[in-house]
């Protein structure tokens, strides 16, 4: 009712005008944000891990002079330059007097002549007492690691630095106690180097990262103690997980 | 109101479009407006770095088995001349060939293991593997003692000290396999098993399709998301065009037994820092090499055995006992294991 014909064309021309002011304008704003870049690109890779210079050092752990010396107060002697003059009792259960420093810790192998010998000490000994030069001590070891023995003059066992290729240049094969301090023969533990970071890029939870919900033994364990459900098995680790997940 | 809109362009005429200069000012407006944004969004364009686009020898180089000599030898100085323009650093490119009567194998000794990773950053400052983002052909996985279920293992540990008491360590890397899936999957014949079997890539010539990733059970294989971001201090110089010299974006990479070392007689970079000695690398084909000796007399265990890809990397065990520090079987009360066992 009373509607002029002229009204839906004044609509048109209003909608019009402000669509020919509001066009460009979008696009210049567009264009300005675009070109200045108000959101700055941030990547969301991890920087790189700072890697300690250890980790890629390939000496070994230990550097045993594979000598009958000792050093003190700078200077450089012999075992026998002692042990010539002091000769010391056949039997060592009592607490040492000197090399108080030497932890033994080598299983139910407590006596110092088990390796070295009783009357030349700049030499070890065998089964039957005769000498095993200083530079040979992998014949020490020998006498009771047969297996292990076997394995390393095959190069199955300890480290074979150098060349695989013998024809084209030197291969050192690894004596026991360049690894193995023969007080203490295990393996010394070590820090290890840093983890990868690579999937890290914040945010991420252990439980997410590592597909460890599950007790990987958990069956077995059942079996064998039927009694205990599920939580019985699982370690104080899960366990500690899984309280992080579900409050 | 009934008038003619002057300013209506085309649509005021009764006779057809006609152009007044109100509309060609708004129309000329929005032309310039929606340039200067077509404009804008390129704009980043501006920062793409030189090195991004292909140069003319680069881009028709042919394929690596199909170059002549004197090809091969023009793009090996191609790639030392651009590493000395990009990072200013003189390197050598080579291209070792596989050597005759010689197949690698690789042995690892999962009994001596510690776990502490020295072998994955040997390698990547070997191979020149990107720090950022960071790539590493070498994962070493964490397991309890007992399974071997790879589903639970972790790469992630980072305890104060390794070995722990009730884990083992098995590092995972390239393991050259005989019957290579990667190679199958590849659709442009980038990646290829050399005789003495390392399996290779041509950097050049890989589209970045990532099908090789997909078809690899061992994820062996690594992409470059982005330019891989090398320290210019810490490039190794000494490459193979095959293995360590510098990969592009949007390419793949993998472990290749350090080819450029051990094709010239020398060790691996990751045997050759392991403190353990626990990996074991050499050739197959001479019955008096360590690694002959492993596989005739240790027990050997092969990664994923039953998907038929016959590795050329095998896990091996010491006698049980033979760590005379370690009880057999570790008992502690109050633990899992230990109810378990009472």
């Amino acid at each position: 009712m009373g509607k002029s014909p002229a009204e839906p064309t004044m609509t048109f021309a209003r909608v019009d005008q402000v669509r020919a002011v509001a066009v460009p304008l979008v696009l210049f704003v567009l264009a300005g944000l675009l070109a200045t870049g108000p959101w700055p690109f941030v990547s969301p890779v991890a920087p790189a891990t700072l890697v300690p210079v250890w980790a890629t050092d390939p000496t070994p752990v230990r550097r045993p002079t594979l000598k009958p010396e000792i050093q003190l107060a700078g200077f450089t002697y012999r075992c026998s330059d002692c042990h010539r003059l002091f000769p010391s009792p056949a039997e060592t259960t009592r607490s040492l007097t000197q090399h108080a420093h030497i932890v033994l810790k080598h299983g139910i192998n407590t006596r110092c002549f088990n390796c070295h010998h009783l009357t030349n000490r700049d030499v070890y000994v065998d089964d039957w007492g005769r000498e095993i030069p200083a530079d040979q001590p992998q014949l020490v070891c020998a006498k009771c690691h047969g297996p292990v023995y076997r394995d390393w003059l095959h190069g199955s066992h300890g480290r074979s630095d150098g060349y695989w290729d013998t024809m084209r240049g030197p291969q050192a094969r690894r004596k026991c106690i360049e690894c193995h301090d023969p007080h203490q023969p295990p393996f010394p533990p070590m820090p290890p180097a840093p983890p990868p970071n690579t999937l890290r890029m914040g945010g991420q939870t252990r439980r997410e990262d590592e597909h460890r919900a599950e007790d990987p033994l958990r069956i077995y364990r059942r079996m064998l103690a039927p009694d205990q459900g599920d939580d019985a098995s699982i370690s104080d680790d899960y366990r500690a997980m899984s309280a992080e997940v579900d409050p | 109101m009934n008038e003619t809109q002057p300013g209506q362009g085309g649509r005021a005429g009764d006779g057809g479009p006609q152009l007044t200069r109100r509309g060609f000012l708004r129309k000329g407006a929005a032309a310039v407006g929606g340039a200067a944004a077509v404009a804008a969004a390129v704009s980043p364009l501006r920062d793409l770095p030189g090195d991004d686009l292909p140069t003319f020898e680069k881009f028709f180089q042919r394929h690596y088995k199909e170059m002549t000599p004197a090809e091969k030898e023009a793009v090996l100085r191609r790639v030392e001349r651009e590493v000395k323009e990009r990072e200013g650093v003189e390197v050598r490119v080579g291209d070792p060939p596989p050597l005759t009567g010689v197949e690698f194998v690789y042995a690892l000794n999962i009994s001596r293991c510690i776990g502490c990773r020295k072998c994955v950053h040997a390698c990547v400052k070997e191979n020149n593997l990107s720090r950022s983002p960071e790539i590493q052909y070498i994962r070493v996985l964490k397991m309890e003692k007992g399974s071997i279920d790879l589903e639970t293992s972790d790469h992630h540990y980072d305890p104060p000290v390794v070995p722990e008491h009730d884990s083992y360590y098995m590092p995972v890397q390239c393991h050259q396999c005989k019957k290579p899936p990667c190679v199958k999957a590849c659709p442009v014949e980038a990646t290829w098993q050399e005789p003495d079997g390392i399996t290779v890539i041509d950097y050049d010539w890989c589209i970045g399709c990532r099908y090789c990733e997909a078809a690899c059970p061992y994820w062996a294989r690594r992409f470059n998301f982005a330019a891989p971001e090398v320290p210019a201090g810490q490039l190794n110089p000494d490459m193979g065009y095959l293995s360590n010299r510098p990969r592009a974006k949007g390419v793949m990479e993998k472990c290749t037994y350090c080819l450029h070392r051990t094709r010239r007689g020398r060790m691996p970079a990751c045997v050759e820092v392991c403190p353990t000695g626990s990996r074991k690398f050499g050739n197959v084909l001479d019955p008096d090499s360590e690694v002959s000796y492993i596989l005739r007399q240790k027990r050997v265990f092969i990664l994923k055995e039953e998907v038929g890809t016959v590795p050329r990397f095998f896990y091996y065990f010491d006698e049980r006992g033979s760590r005379y520090h370690e009880p057999i079987a570790p008992v502690e009360p109050g633990t899992a294991d230990g109810e378990a066992g009472t």
